[in-house]
């Protein structure tokens, strides 16, 4: 990787391993690298183990999401998912287990997948993908079931609400539709542009971000980042936060956010922005919390650069891993 | 007869029989009056005295059924003693110096309450000067024996009794080199070893802290942290108290750097991690202050690195350490006597020192509660500090205010200036406009209309100055094109006219041509001036024609005494002196046509005894007052308004 390319790299996903220790990020040139945060984390940690224990390239296209099932990482890219075990993968051994595509119904022009999550219910894949549709692969019998019709411009992120059951999804014309995961109908279909408090037309109406809580969704793109209560399917705050968000998050009493801006804004459920944490990129791309583990329990952002911000404090950052 | 023999034994026996009796009676007078019964010099009988008080001590301590009233009263006595005159100033120091090595600590509280409230008698005439030592050497033994941490108020009552006692500028209590504690090492973990804080009191502190709720208490195994800790940090951080420890590290290069590069990312971290408003917490301090009593206070850091995130997100600890920053600072700048020369800072860690200063006071400002307060403060207390470093670099002076000397010689009062010497009047013939400038601008030519009329005013060109390039133009040999001759110029004509009318009589005879343009105009008066102009002569010869054909226009701008006309000549030296010697001894009745005054002729009598040269004296005051006045006329006036006609007259034919 020449200094050009490290210019220019952009880090579009995180994941971590299921035992926390190591965590996985794609970038803009379809490579992956590995950390491992236990050695950056360690007393004794160098210059050295910041940098990846690991690096290949594993699509050809830039990496926009990963994901982690109790043994596997999921990656894709530009239309292909291929799935890689993580045990492999610390053994440094870069064979993927097995790649699947979606049916497109184009053959021409292959679309890119910009979301995937597991739904715990039935053990299936949600895949928001670049033709509009959404994509649900059987994990267990490695097929495609179904396909969830309704978007009208491509779909830039999906989550699951787990207790109902149901898909949520957000796309380039600005709706947030939720689906039932069983029929694969679309049960409600919310226009989040449409709504004054929350539109802002100088953006535009995409939704860049959704994510949920069960009882609570944020979303935010275009539109300001908004908090939704989901029964009555109307928002509850709206935060003021310039610029566009990419990804948002729960977190205890708080909502973390990142998005165009060189920080991570913390918010407060009723509205407020309480802090702006200032990070090493320009513009940030993606957040994660590491869950799996409680000594690793970092926050790590990833953005427009080759660096990734870990946080073991929310409030500072304290170090970075570079490509 | 010689003086009885003083016998110590018995003298000291009966000392001490009358010192109990003292005792219990509450009174002094048994001692009083054995003292005075004893045979034997006063000295002598003090110093038995003296023995025989610290005596009594001992058998009470001995005996172990004394109070600390018992040894309180003893003490009275013995300072009543010294009031009376028996017993030597140092005798009451040393029986507290005796008690307080005697007893255990709880009872020398009790001891040292009566030491503090005698303040006033210590430092009375009598006893300062004997027992100031005693008490020092007492207190100094008293803090070596307690603990700073356990018996943290007893220690401070010490100080502050010392403080009390002894004057501001007394050697002992400063510390006149700047010296710092060296043993004030802060102790934290290098590489990843058993923390030096137990697990129990992790539990216990619960402030108000986001992030690691959920994992304090968890974890019972000593060995491993449960949360995930920024060794980076903490590292740096607690580096940095070995330069606030020793500040003068940092005038070295490389632990400047280092210094430097730690002290940014630590002050990054405190930007960046802005701390809440404690107004939401207030319960939870509450809750804390109630359960832990020493909150607040803490004389040494704790450095485990599992506290690094609980103290970060601390406003007193935060506050403590940006004060060190500011404490550092002000030592790093500041001039003390008994820095050595190779402690200066070079201008890059000057620039560093002033931003990151502001720095410093902008980070207090955001730490609630009252951060604006606390910052105004701590700036205040900065600006009083620089007073006392500047006391002690004087080598701290005493603050006693001495009566000054009444010794200082009278100023001589200064002369005022005559009011006459403003308007000119004076001997030196200058108007004095009290301010330099204007004094020298006036006295240049106090009459405006005068030094308008004067030569260096004239603007106005000569006719031949002005038209003699229109004249060579006009001459026909030159072949000079119609278009390029200057009088086209409407510039110049406009002049050209005005000229004319103020120096020509041909701008005002009548002509019965008709002139089509100013330019026509011009060139035939150009012409007939070049007919007048002698052509080929040098212009001085030029001017002097020009006088003699322009009377007109002359008299209206020169000044009328420049022409020849005897009667406004001024008057010269000559003519004065021959005035004078005709004048002789009648001068003072011209003086006063001359409009002299009384004290100026009483000068002129005085600057000489010659009445010749009085006369011309006169002559000349009169001349040095009217300036350009001083004419032949005026003077010839006068002459004769004084009866002199005959020189008035001889005047006038010269």
């Amino acid at each position: 990787m020449g200094p050009v390319e490290l210019l220019h790299m952009s880090v579009f996903s995180l994941s971590y391993s299921p035992c926390g220790r190591f965590l996985a990020a794609g970038n803009n040139y379809g490579e992956i690298a590995l950390f491992s945060l236990s050695a950056a984390l360690s007393p004794d940690a160098t210059s050295q183990s910041q940098k990846p224990v690991l690096t290949f390239t594993a699509h050809e296209g830039p990496i926009f999401s990963l994901i982690s099932t109790d043994c596997h990482l999921l990656s894709a890219g530009n239309g292909e998912i291929s799935a890689w075990s993580w045990t492999e993968l610390i053994k440094k051994n870069v064979k993927p287990l097995w790649t699947r595509r979606p049916n497109y119904k184009s053959s021409l022009e292959i679309p890119e997948i910009n979301s995937m999550i597991i739904n715990p219910r039935d053990n299936s894949l949600v895949v928001g993908a670049g033709d509009n549709n959404i994509h649900i692969l059987d994990m267990e019998h490695g097929e495609f079931k179904s396909v969830l019709q309704g978007h009208s411009d491509y779909v830039h992120c999906v989550s699951v609400r787990e207790r109902e059951g149901e898909i949520l999804s957000g796309g380039e014309d600005g709706a947030v539709r939720i689906w039932d995961s069983r029929t694969g109908q679309s049960v409600h279909c919310i226009e989040v542009y449409k709504y004054e408090d929350c539109a802002r037309p100088q953006y535009g109406k995409w939704i860049s971000c959704v994510t949920t809580d069960s009882d609570w969704m944020l979303c935010s793109g275009g539109p300001a980042l908004s908090l939704w209560h989901l029964r009555s399917l109307s928002p509850t705050s709206v935060f003021p936060l310039t610029g566009c968000q990419r990804q948002a998050t729960f977190y205890q009493d708080k909502i973390l956010a990142v998005g165009e801006g060189p920080y991570v804004s913390h918010c407060l459920l009723g509205g407020k922005v309480k802090a702006e944490i200032p990070c090493t990129s320009q513009s940030l791309n993606t957040l994660q919390l590491n869950t799996n583990s409680t000594e690793h329990r970092v926050l790590t952002v990833g953005g427009s650069s080759d660096h990734i911000d870990v946080f073991t404090n929310l409030s500072y950052k304290a170090f970075s891993l570079s490509f | 007869m010689s003086p009885s023999l003083f016998n110590f034994i018995d003298a000291r026996d009966k000392f001490v029989d009358s010192a109990k009796c003292a005792l219990t009676g509450k009174s002094s007078k048994p001692l009083t009056h054995t003292f005075h019964q004893i045979p034997g010099n006063e000295t002598e009988k003090k110093t038995t005295l003296d023995q025989a008080l610290r005596g009594v001590l001992g058998d009470q301590i001995d005996q172990k059924k004394a109070t600390c009233d018992d040894y309180l009263s003893l003490i009275y006595l013995s300072i009543d003693a010294v009031t009376e005159g028996i017993c030597s100033a140092t005798t009451p120091f040393l029986l507290l110096g005796d008690v307080l090595d005697c007893l255990p600590l709880d009872q020398c509280d009790k001891i040292f309450s009566f030491v503090e409230e005698k303040v006033s008698t210590w430092k009375s005439n009598s006893f300062y000067t004997a027992g100031k030592n005693y008490l020092l050497r007492m207190c100094n033994d008293l803090l070596r024996r307690l603990s700073k941490s356990q018996n943290t108020v007893f220690c401070g009552r010490i100080q502050l009794f010392l403080a009390r006692l002894f004057p501001l500028s007394e050697k002992s209590g400063l510390n006149l080199q700047s010296q710092f504690n060296l043993d004030n090492i802060t102790v934290f973990n290098k590489n990843e070893q058993e923390s030096t804080l137990g697990q129990k009191h992790t539990e216990e502190k619960e402030e108000n802290m986001e992030v690691e709720e959920g994992e304090m208490g968890e974890d019972d195994a000593p060995a491993p942290c449960s949360i995930p800790i920024d060794y980076n940090l903490y590292r740096k951080f607690w580096t940095l108290q070995d330069y606030f420890r020793n500040p003068v590290q940092c005038y070295d290069k490389f632990s400047w750097m280092t210094f430097l590069k730690y002290s940014d990312e630590t002050l990054a971290v405190f930007k960046s991690y802005k701390l809440d408003d404690m107004q939401a917490s207030k319960r939870k301090l509450e809750e804390l202050r109630m359960s832990d009593g020493e909150h607040v206070y803490f004389a040494k850091f704790l450095t485990s690195e599992k506290l690094m995130d609980l103290q970060l997100s601390d406003g007193n600890f935060r506050r403590h350490i940006l004060l060190q920053y500011l404490i550092l600072f002000q030592y790093l700048k500041g001039q003390v006597k008994f820095k050595s020369s190779s402690c200066a800072l070079n201008d890059d860690q000057a620039t560093w020192i002033e931003e990151t200063t502001k720095l410093v006071y902008q980070l207090l400002k955001e730490i609630p509660p009252d951060g604006d307060k606390f910052a105004t403060m701590v700036e205040h207390i900065l600006d009083t500090e620089e007073n006392w470093n500047g006391w002690k670099n004087e080598g701290c002076p005493s603050f006693v205010k001495e009566r000054t000397v009444d010794d200082k010689p009278k100023r001589p009062t200064r002369k005022r200036q005559a009011p006459e010497d403003f308007l000119g009047k004076g001997p030196d013939r200058k108007i004095f406009m009290g301010n330099d400038e204007l004094t020298r601008l006036w006295n240049l030519n106090q009459d405006n209309m005068e030094a308008c009329k004067s030569d260096s005013r004239e603007f106005m060109p000569s006719l031949d100055e002005f038209f003699a390039e229109a004249i060579e133009q006009a001459d026909p040999a030159n072949m000079v094109e119609d278009e390029y001759k200057v009088v086209r110029n409407p510039n110049y004509g406009w002049r050209a006219l005005r000229l004319l009318s103020r120096r020509s009589p041909h701008f005002f005879q009548p002509t019965n041509q008709k002139f089509k343009s100013l330019a026509d105009y011009l060139d035939s008066m150009v012409s007939k001036l070049a007919k007048e102009l002698p052509k080929d002569i040098p212009s001085e010869e030029i001017k002097t024609g020009e006088e003699d054909d322009d009377d007109n226009g002359d008299n209206l701008l020169k000044e009328s005494n420049d022409s020849p006309s005897i009667q406004s000549k001024l008057v010269t030296n000559q003519q004065m002196d021959d005035i004078a010697a005709k004048l002789g001894a009648q001068w003072k009745s011209l003086a006063s046509h001359l409009e002299m005054k009384a004290a100026e002729l009483r000068e002129i009598e005085s600057d000489s005894e010659d009445v010749d040269m009085q006369a011309k004296l006169l002559l000349v005051a009169w001349q040095d007052r009217e300036g350009t006045q001083a004419t032949v006329d005026n003077l010839v006036t006068a002459l004769n308004a004084a009866g002199f006609s005959q020189i008035a007259d001889s005047l006038s034919e010269a």
